[in-house]
């Protein structure tokens, strides 16, 4: 293997330790020039090869993932290759796996969208010695699965945290949950996840789950039926990013929050932030996509350079409620961070840091 | 009498699936009686049928030639984006509308000379534009969806405005109707589809004839792709798809133009998106779980097509007695 024979010495392990996912944010934060004085951190390799597959490569959540990607590889100096399905088709994930094992990629990362497909690939990987990652979506808990680390929001958890907010904000009455594609391992469990916390809440919802469709113009046309049929609702929630737009798109229509109706739901697309800010959406969950493809990067470099000696480890991106009074910034900006924009960017800020 | 009227009703093609969609709506009603007697409700249930009719209009005028356009969903979603960059890049509104139609118009093109001048089965010819027109699509947007800037009114003209998709749906059938029935155009796409060869001994311009219809689908696509676009305040890169293209074509054999060519009505295609758009609007307001949608519906979409297919022949039946 060609990344064995550049596995970096001892000496170059310890400075390693120092390079971990912190300094590397710090790099594109800005210090670079300031290092660039000193020799460089690591030593030269072979242009690693970090191939990405996903299981939606057009969906527009993804694309500040792609940039944190670009910008991981153009900072570490590899090369990084985005495929996979459009679609959610597990057998063309699959294929996409292993055309990578057979092309001699460095490392792999693969959201785990179904609870046993990936078993075999991931280990046929391991056995060509190359690392694996599960990121965005991970393999269930106790499964057969020997990706090496998850990087990514912890799906049900987030969907937990998501219905204690509707339990804290509505006190009993149909609140309607919606999903795009019921069934799919990166959605459904965030929906699992809502349900759960709201019957632990104790308190009188009826929560119904609603399948919304794959496109946006389905998705706000049956949001909006169900809301005529059901007029007495007290929420509208989503978890994925097309039917929370179209969730504040109803809200804005029948000026449903003067009605008392709470809503909310997933994702920064373009309309949802502006529904937030204009208050028709109680909330927007940024799963932070940006990191997702950013850190899963850094981990296969820093797992590649220090011949495995460094990480992995499973990296909660974490999930932000973005509200009224956060989401501010969200609109001013146009950033790779986002994806509105591709252009790099520091962007400026000031005042408390508030959570 | 009254039977007579009754069975030359029912023979005519789009009869049958209209009794279908009446009995559907009848239906819905009864079980939830917001479906119908609103405004919103209407307007929601018109917004279901409308972008799924204009499409079906141009595949139903290629079906008709025995041709198909698979890429409908796809310059649907490409035409809204040339409209974005040409009104960024200083045009006028209206004048950059019509740069994204013509940008459609240009895929039509394509897809007519490789199907008629070089003998490529549309099929394959259009599903291969399909994904062309998608990368291409993907490319030009960078993946992100943006928020189309026209005034308010410019807005409620196209698309924005609860009744303004159904009204040009209505203007388009209308016009199509009178293309299809009643001129040299209409005639001449109904003679090649029936017989092609026949059609171009008869001096038929069968070439010319079906790189129009497939230019007119293209710009119906793109249309509709930009009408929604306004309507959903978002011009989203994934918008549309393959999902509206086969409602469209569906809608289509709903209606009763069948896809092998020769025949075909368009306000059957009208129709058909109805039943289409009642059984969406109608499951989802009565409230189906998610898991059990699409069995119910398709189950459904079979129920109407086996009434519509049987009452029609029932009645040719009846007429031959």
């Amino acid at each position: 293997m060609s990344q064995e024979s550049d596995r970096p010495n001892v000496a170059r392990r310890v400075m390693l330790h120092g390079a971990g996912v912190g300094s590397a944010l710090a790099l594109l934060g800005g210090i670079r020039p300031a290092n660039a004085a000193t020799p460089a951190p690591f030593p030269s390799h072979p242009g690693w090869k970090l191939v990405f597959v996903n299981h939606v490569t057009t969906n527009p959540f993804f694309v500040p993932t792609q940039y944190g990607i670009q910008d991981a590889c153009a900072l570490l100096d590899c090369d990084h290759q985005w495929t996979g399905s459009t679609n959610a088709d597990v057998a063309e994930m699959v294929n996409a796996m292993n055309a990578a094992v057979a092309s001699k990629a460095s490392a792999i990362a693969v959201p785990i969208v179904d609870p046993h497909a990936f078993d075999a690939p991931v280990q046929r990987a391991l056995d060509a010695g190359i690392p694996v990652f599960a990121y965005n979506a991970d393999a269930p808990a106790g499964s057969a699965n020997k990706r090496l680390a998850y990087i990514g929001q912890d799906l049900y958890e987030s969907g937990y945290q998501m219905g204690e907010r509707i339990a804290s904000l509505v006190d009993s009455g149909l609140v309607a949950l919606f999903i795009a594609t019921p069934g799919q391992l990166n959605i459904q469990p965030r929906l699992d996840g809502a349900v759960a916390a709201i019957k632990k809440s104790g308190k009188q919802i009826d929560a119904q789950q609603i399948a919304t469709g794959p496109t946006v113009n389905e998705e706000l046309s049956k949001i909006k039926s169900f809301y005529l049929g059901h007029q007495d609702l007290k929420g509208m929630f989503a978890v994925d990013a097309g039917s929370t737009q179209g969730v504040g798109e109803v809200m804005q229509e029948f000026k449903l929050q003067s009605k008392d109706v709470h809503a909310g739901g997933y994702d920064l697309l373009p309309r949802t932030v502006q529904l937030v800010h204009d208050g028709h959406l109680d909330f927007t969950i940024d799963q932070q996509a940006y990191l997702q493809g950013f850190y899963t990067a850094i981990q296969m470099f820093t797992f590649l350079a220090s011949g495995g000696l460094t990480g992995p480890a499973d990296t909660n991106t974490g999930l932000k409620f973005v509200t009224k009074d956060s989401v501010g910034p969200y609109l001013s900006t146009s950033t790779r961070y986002e994806g509105k924009s591709d252009k790099p960017l520091i962007v400026e800020r000031s005042g408390p840091i508030k959570s | 009498m009254r039977s007579r009227l009754l069975s030359g009703f029912l023979r005519r093609q789009e009869a049958s699936i209209f009794v279908v969609a009446l009995l559907l709506i009848a239906w819905f009603e009864s079980a939830n009686h917001d479906f119908l007697l609103s405004s919103a409700s209407l307007q929601n249930l018109s917004q279901y049928i409308a972008p799924v009719a204009i499409i079906a209009c141009g595949e139903v005028m290629l079906m008709i030639g025995g041709e198909i356009d698979l890429s409908a969903g796809m310059v649907y979603a490409f035409a809204p984006f040339i409209m974005h960059f040409a009104a960024d890049a200083g045009v006028p509104m209206f004048i950059a509308l019509l740069i994204g139609l013509l940008a459609a118009g240009c895929i039509g093109l394509l897809n007519g000379v490789i199907t008629l001048l070089l003998s490529v089965p549309s099929f394959v010819t259009t599903l291969g534009t399909l994904f062309l027109v998608n990368g291409l699509t993907l490319t030009i947007s960078h993946g992100t969806p943006v928020t189309p800037t026209a005034s308010e009114a410019f807005a409620q003209v196209f698309g924005a405005w609860g009744y303004s998709e159904i009204l040009w749906a209505i203007f388009v059938v209308i016009v199509l109707h009178v293309v299809l029935r009643h001129t040299r155009w209409g005639l001449h796409t109904v003679a090649s589809g029936a017989n092609d060869t026949g059609a171009r001994e008869a001096g038929i311009q069968v070439t010319r004839l079906k790189i129009g219809n497939f230019v007119l689908a293209a710009v119906l696509a793109g249309f509709t792709g930009t009408l929604e676009a306004f309507r959903i305040g978002s011009i989203d890169p994934l918008a549309g798809g393959n999902q509206i293209m086969f409602l469209a074509v569906a809608a289509g054999v709903i209606g009763g133009t069948p896809l092998a060519g020769g025949s075909g009505t368009i306000i059957g295609a009208l129709i058909g998106a109805a039943v289409l758009g009642v059984l969406n609007d109608g499951f989802t307001l009565i409230g189906i779980n998610a898991f059990t949608f699409n069995i119910i519906l398709g189950a459904a979409i079979l129920a109407a097509m086996l009434f519509n297919i049987h009452v029609t022949r029932l009645a040719r039946l009846g007429d031959a007695r």
